[in-house]
């Protein structure tokens, strides 16, 4: 059996859920009922504190998907604290894992100093020397069609807020009709920081953009590079920022930008960490074959996401329903779906729709 | 081993005309667990799949052959592959491939 338990607490505005335990396709639901219940409720700030989680798989995350999609519509935003183990479980379960390279040795790392060519950061031969991010590869062969992007940009920048040391917020950039905007961000101060380097036509994200380099500001109190941006970011209570390019065929089209309240926030570990993500969001951008003018806000993965979780309720219903083991449920699907020659999704969404039409109105 | 079950996974696929990276993702779809490589792996049988993943693997590549107009011809771990060969002896060659008018 799985054990999980979800509390919350307000603090400063904010509402934090805390879980516990495991977060699996028989949580899940609990856990998206008790989020979604926060949303209705009008809270607008939330944080998943996922310290105390043990194990959560694709269903915690499609969970967290959605509650982060709705969030945004809302204007809202979402902060996850979690430890690194389980955020490299969960990765490595929807396939993110090469997304992200997490090391214990700093002294393995470069350094990428206040700006720097691509390609010239690790001593050992550059990111690709990781071995996670040679390991899966199935993240980017997905994306053959044009169904793109924002969404995984949105998930990426999110994840690299949680795993970069440091990081107080995340955006992702990106050129759209010759002009950039910010496609993901992690909250309002952040998106604001991007519109006022777009604005100023100067700062890390803008030259990481133009130019195709990484922009270290380790201390903006001592920066000279943006005047005009510069003293508006420490208005904001912006110290440092990592702008890392993303490149195209190439080209750059946009950039990962990192920021932090604190002056030198950003290891040498955390920069490597940052590069890896900015590499491997170039990757997906560019095995994607995107079109950087083009604005499709769906992808196929949170597609697949939600036909997983479609099927785990189907499963959920036919265990109720019929006695059934987790896995004979799925047997019992799966010859349910041969039996009709209809694909299993299309079973289970029938069978998770009968139980809300008891009258069978749309057989 | 050529004529393993395992490794009649990936000539399935190469039947079914799916990427790795396409398997994974149908695969994923319908509930598998499994990473990209740990598939690969299951495919070239470096890995065995538990039946349960063997049988979504194969789902998913049934599902497939559907969709191109065949039948499913990838026998399924947890009915019992022998006793489905007999139901799809009329399909299926003596390789447990499907034969060239299947897809």
């Amino acid at each position: 059996m799985s054990d999980f338990s979800i509390g919350a607490s307000f603090v400063d505005g904010q509402v934090v859920l805390a879980l516990r335990g495991e977060v699996d396709v028989l949580t899940a639901p609990e856990f998206g009922a008790f989020f979604e219940t926060m949303i209705d409720r009008g809270h607008r700030t939330v944080m998943l504190d996922l310290v105390g989680l043990r194990f959560m798989d694709a269903s915690g995350l499609t969970v967290i998907a959605h509650g982060a999609d709705r969030l945004e519509v809302l204007g809202g935003t979402l902060t996850i604290r979690t430890p690194a183990a389980l955020i490299r479980q969960m990765l490595d379960i929807t396939g993110f894992a090469r997304l992200v390279m997490l090391g214990d040795d700093e002294s393995e790392y470069g350094s990428l100093g206040p700006e720097q060519p691509v390609g010239r950061l690790s001593p050992a031969g550059g990111p690709s020397s990781y071995p996670m991010t040679k390991s899966v590869r199935q993240f980017t062969a997905i994306h053959s069609d044009d169904e793109v992007i924002d969404g995984a940009l949105r998930l990426a920048a999110a994840l690299a807020r949680a795993v970069v040391g440091g990081a107080d917020g995340v955006s992702v950039s990106l050129r759209r009709r010759g002009k950039l905007e910010t496609v993901a961000a992690t909250d309002q101060t952040i998106s604001t920081m991007d519109a006022t380097q777009y604005d100023t036509g100067e700062g890390p994200c803008v030259d990481a953009s133009t130019h195709g380099h990484w922009f270290h500001a380790e201390s903006l109190g001592e920066e000279t590079r943006w005047p005009s941006f510069t003293p508006r970011a420490r208005a904001l209570g912006i110290e440092a920022i990592l702008s890392s390019p993303l490149l195209v065929q190439n080209r750059p089209v946009g950039a990962l930008n990192i920021y932090a309240r604190t002056p030198g926030a950003f290891t040498k570990v955390a920069q490597e960490v940052a590069a890896t993500f900015a590499l491997e969001t170039s990757t997906i951008l560019n095995e994607a074959e995107t079109d950087v003018t083009d604005d499709h806000l769906s992808i196929r993965f949170l597609g697949a996401l939600r036909a997983r979780e479609v099927i785990a309720q189907a499963q959920g219903v036919l265990m109720e329903r019929d006695g059934l083991a987790e896995h004979d449920a799925y047997t019992a699907l799966r010859r349910l779906s041969l039996e009709n020659g209809r694909p299993l999704q299309e079973r289970a969404e029938h069978i998770v729709d009968s139980t809300r039409r008891p009258d069978g109105a749309h057989g | 081993m050529a004529d393993s079950p395992i490794d009649q996974l990936d000539h399935f696929r190469r039947d079914a005309a799916l990427s790795h990276g396409e398997l994974w993702l149908r695969y994923f779809e319908l509930g598998g667990m499994s990473t990209g490589l740990q598939l690969e792996a299951y495919l070239y049988g470096a890995l065995e799949p538990s039946r349960h993943d063997h049988d979504v693997i194969a789902h998913a590549l049934n599902e497939r052959f559907v969709e191109l107009g065949g039948n499913h011809p990838v026998p399924y771990d947890e009915d019992g592959r022998a006793g489905h060969r007999r139901r799809e002896d009329r399909e299926e060659t003596d390789t447990g491939r499907p034969p060239a008018g299947t897809v």
